[in-house]
């Protein structure tokens, strides 16, 4: 459960990051952050594991105030997985890269977790290599076996998709659908509305620090005005409905359906 | 004289067990629009480095059969030379800007060639037009947006008048609307200077309607070669790089016909059936 | 890490329009050299009072007090010790104040030709005294990425105390340990960067010629080469004062 009271963000060199943010997140939920370059989407989650602290208003994760909090604490429970695996990695083996987490979080049952982590993300028989010889989409599964190690509830990827092929995508997606059905939060800040489509998360759309819609995606992306200011481009299958007057189809086999009479 | 002509050419980097690229042949004439697609690791970035002349003048391997950019065997021609031929874009614009300012920054390859000075000035106003960057002529990189130094690093290569303009995932770092915008820059540099595109983008989806062909890899090899539209109809090699969502709606509406490339030709296309 | 980029401010070019920030690289790099020298050579408290008026003049006419305050707030511990060196050596409380005052001075002087010129006047500078391209090049690239690096090391920051790193706990032992998150993965960001940059030069044509022509020769304004004439008339005296009759 998160939640944002009026939020307001300065940056050193005085500008203003985020106005007046008003939010609430349920617990094991699906919401997509979405918006143009410098909307601000990055530094509202900063503000989730305490990266960064409001300059006015408050944020609360789990009912306790940031304010209050360490990153480390906070990020026990508030696990980001950042868009570049090569801010991350710097350990001799894979296998010393996802206990550096658990390390630091003084989880008792580590080597179960790592043993978890390596058989979801397929990363057992890389278990001894050295981080920097794995190909771009397997550094990107490591990151996330890296912080899904410790079972944070809240889970947050910053830009998940960029620079992956289809094959990384999927995955992506069922690894996200499984956090989903184990109680997990996910948020998702992303470019990529194709990408998010098929999965209808709730949709906060951000402009110039502010939140300009907010709602399932059909509904967000819906206004013009909306759009235009974001610098979106609405995913394929919405554009259709809309130029056809139809209900939004999730997917490809829905719209067949509606279009086949 | 094709623009680029690559036979039978097969690539390892040195020391490795696989080769990157087999008996790939391609053949694009002057004037087209071709887009790249493919997985990770099927050899696309080895194809745009063998015709930059990166491989095999920077990076060494072994290799067989030809690649021959504007007439020139690229093997037999060095770097400096393939340069006045063929212009490349990273993917990170980052990481191709090295001068604090726009306009130095687009005199970089000029400076390089030791051109006059009124050609280069000439030139760089040139550049600067063309990719609306007049006003942003002395500001510096870290003052850009980064559609802005996309723009920069594409006037940056064109200003060294290349006959061919390769992209190398141009837009992976960019926000919807900015990724469109350099799309429709690069088509509209393509329709008034007749210059020669390559891209390399795997969604199809943004690309395929200014393409005048798509050529598809996977594992080295090119698995298809060919218009979009007969291209969006081959579903096998479309597996590789993820059925674009047209081409996903018309196969499960039966696949009459050619499939659109766009929601507005699918639209139109419904509108004319229908009436 | 706030404090190191405050002072660095105190030597970063900014953007400002002013008479000095107009001058010719060349003749700023002048003038920076005589203040320099005058600082250096102060001996006594009337030598330094020039040598330091001198300099906030110019620096008041360039616009850039308030940066150089900042770097001089600084180097105002540096020049502390220096005070507090003397005084043990043996030095006079009147010649204590003077060379660390000095030092001051020459870090005011020096941190003038940094924050009037921009990186691109600092490269032309460089060709003109031809230096040799691969240095030049090599300089011009660390100031352009500098910043770039400092803004990864940011996110390489956060993104390792989101993994739970604490970067300010434990005793000196621990904190050297607790650098490697963040200095590999700088590090090995850093080469990768070149390499791309390598690659980025190359299809440009780098090296291609051993003379590389320039978009712009700088041609020098008559104001330009009146203010360096003036400098050098106002500076033989002053120095011939400095060296020979205190």
């Amino acid at each position: 459960m998160i939640e944002f009271y009026d939020v307001s963000f300065r940056h050193q060199n005085g500008i203003m990051a985020l106005r007046e943010i008003n939010l609430k997140i349920e617990t094991n939920t699906l919401t997509a952050i979405v918006g143009e370059n410098g909307a601000g989407k990055t530094t509202l989650v900063r503000h989730i594991n305490g990266l960064l602290k409001p300059s006015q208003g408050k944020v609360l994760v789990f009912g306790e105030d940031t304010k209050k909090q360490s990153v480390a604490r906070l990020s026990r429970k508030v696990g980001i997985v950042f868009q570049n695996p090569d801010h991350q990695l710097f350990s001799d083996t894979v296998e010393n890269e996802i206990l550096f987490g658990l390390r630091n979080f003084g989880i008792e049952e580590k080597h179960d977790r790592l043993e978890w982590a390596l058989e979801f993300f397929d990363l057992s028989r890389y278990r001894n290599v050295s981080p920097m010889l794995l190909s771009g989409g397997e550094k990107k599964r490591l990151c996330f076996a890296c912080v899904l190690a410790w079972d944070p509830d809240i889970l947050i990827l910053d830009e998940p998709t960029v620079g992956q092929d289809h094959k990384h995508k999927e995955k992506i997606v069922l690894m996200i659908n499984n956090l989903l059905q184990k109680g997990k939060t996910v948020i998702i800040v992303s470019h990529d509305l194709e990408f998010l489509w098929p999965q209808q998360p709730r949709t906060l759309v951000m402009s110039q620090g502010k939140i300009i819609a907010d709602g399932n995606i059909a509904e967000a992306l819906s206004n013009d005005s909306v759009i235009k200011q974001a610098n979106l481009v609405r995913p394929q299958l919405l554009a259709l409905a809309i130029a056809l007057t139809l209900k939004p189809p999730r997917n490809v086999a829905e719209a067949a359906k509606v279009l086949a009479r | 004289m094709q623009a680029l002509k690559v036979e039978d050419y097969t690539f390892s980097y040195l020391d490795t067990k696989n080769p990157a690229l087999i008996d790939v042949s391609l053949e694009i004439a002057k004037g087209e629009i071709v887009v790249l697609a493919g997985p990770s690791g099927c050899g696309k970035s080895t194809l745009l480095k063998s015709i930059v002349g990166l491989i095999p003048h920077m990076y060494s391997g072994s290799w067989s059969g030809k690649v021959i950019v504007d007439g020139a065997e690229v093997s037999k021609t060095k770097i400096s030379e393939l340069a006045k031929k063929v212009g490349f874009v990273f993917q990170n614009p980052e990481n191709q800007i090295f001068m604090f300012s726009v306009e130095r920054d687009i005199a970089f390859g000029l400076e390089n060639l030791a051109l006059p000075k009124d050609e280069m000035r000439q030139r760089v106003d040139e550049a600067l037009s063309l990719l609306n960057l007049k006003n942003l002529a002395d500001r510096a990189p870290h003052e850009l947006s980064d559609g802005q130094k996309q723009r920069t690093a594409i006037a940056g290569v064109l200003a060294m008048k290349p006959s061919i303009l390769i992209l190398d995932e141009p837009t992976s770092l960019l926000d919807p609307y900015t990724a469109h915008e350099v799309i429709g820059t690069v088509q509209r540099l393509n329709k008034n200077l007749g210059i020669t595109v390559i891209i390399v983008e795997h969604r199809l989806d943004l690309v395929s309607s200014i393409a005048s062909r798509l050529v598809i890899m996977d594992n080295g090899r090119i698995i298809a070669n060919d218009v979009p539209k007969k291209v969006y109809s081959n579903f096998e090699a479309l597996k590789a790089v993820g059925m674009p969502i047209m081409a996903s709606l018309h196969k499960e509406l039966g696949g009459i016909g050619e499939p659109p490339l766009s929601v507005d030709e699918f639209v139109s296309a419904l509108k004319i059936r229908n009436d | 890490m706030n404090t190191t980029y405050w002072v660095a401010g105190g030597f970063i070019y900014r953007r400002i329009d002013s008479i000095v920030h107009r001058f010719d690289a060349r003749v700023k790099l002048l003038l920076t050299s005589e203040l320099v020298a005058l600082s250096l050579l102060s001996f006594t408290i009337t030598e330094l009072a020039i040598a330091l008026g001198s300099t906030l003049t110019i620096a008041a006419l360039a616009g850039i007090l308030k940066r150089m305050g900042r770097t001089l707030l600084f180097s105002a511990g540096f020049s502390a010790t220096i005070f507090i060196i003397d005084i043990l050596v043996g030095y006079t409380i009147i010649e204590a104040i003077v060379y660390s005052m000095r030092f001051i001075a020459i870090v005011g002087s020096t941190s003038i030709f940094f924050l009037t010129t921009s990186p691109d006047e600092l490269e032309q500078v460089m060709r003109w005294f031809k230096l040799p391209r691969d240095l030049i090049f090599a300089y011009v690239t660390a100031v352009r990425f500098v910043p770039v690096l400092m803004l990864d090391a940011l996110q390489i920051m956060d993104a390792q105390k989101s993994r739970g790193l604490e970067v300010e706990k434990g005793n000196i032992f621990k904190r050297i340990k607790n650098f490697s998150p963040v200095l590999i993965p700088l590090v090995v960001n850093a080469v990768v960067r070149s390499g791309e940059l390598a690659e980025a030069m190359e299809v440009r044509a780098y090296g291609a010629v051993k003379k590389p022509t320039m978009l712009y020769n700088f041609v020098m304004k008559n104001s330009d080469k009146i203010v360096a004439i003036l400098s050098a008339v106002l500076m033989i005296p002053t120095l011939y004062y400095f060296l020979f009759l205190v």
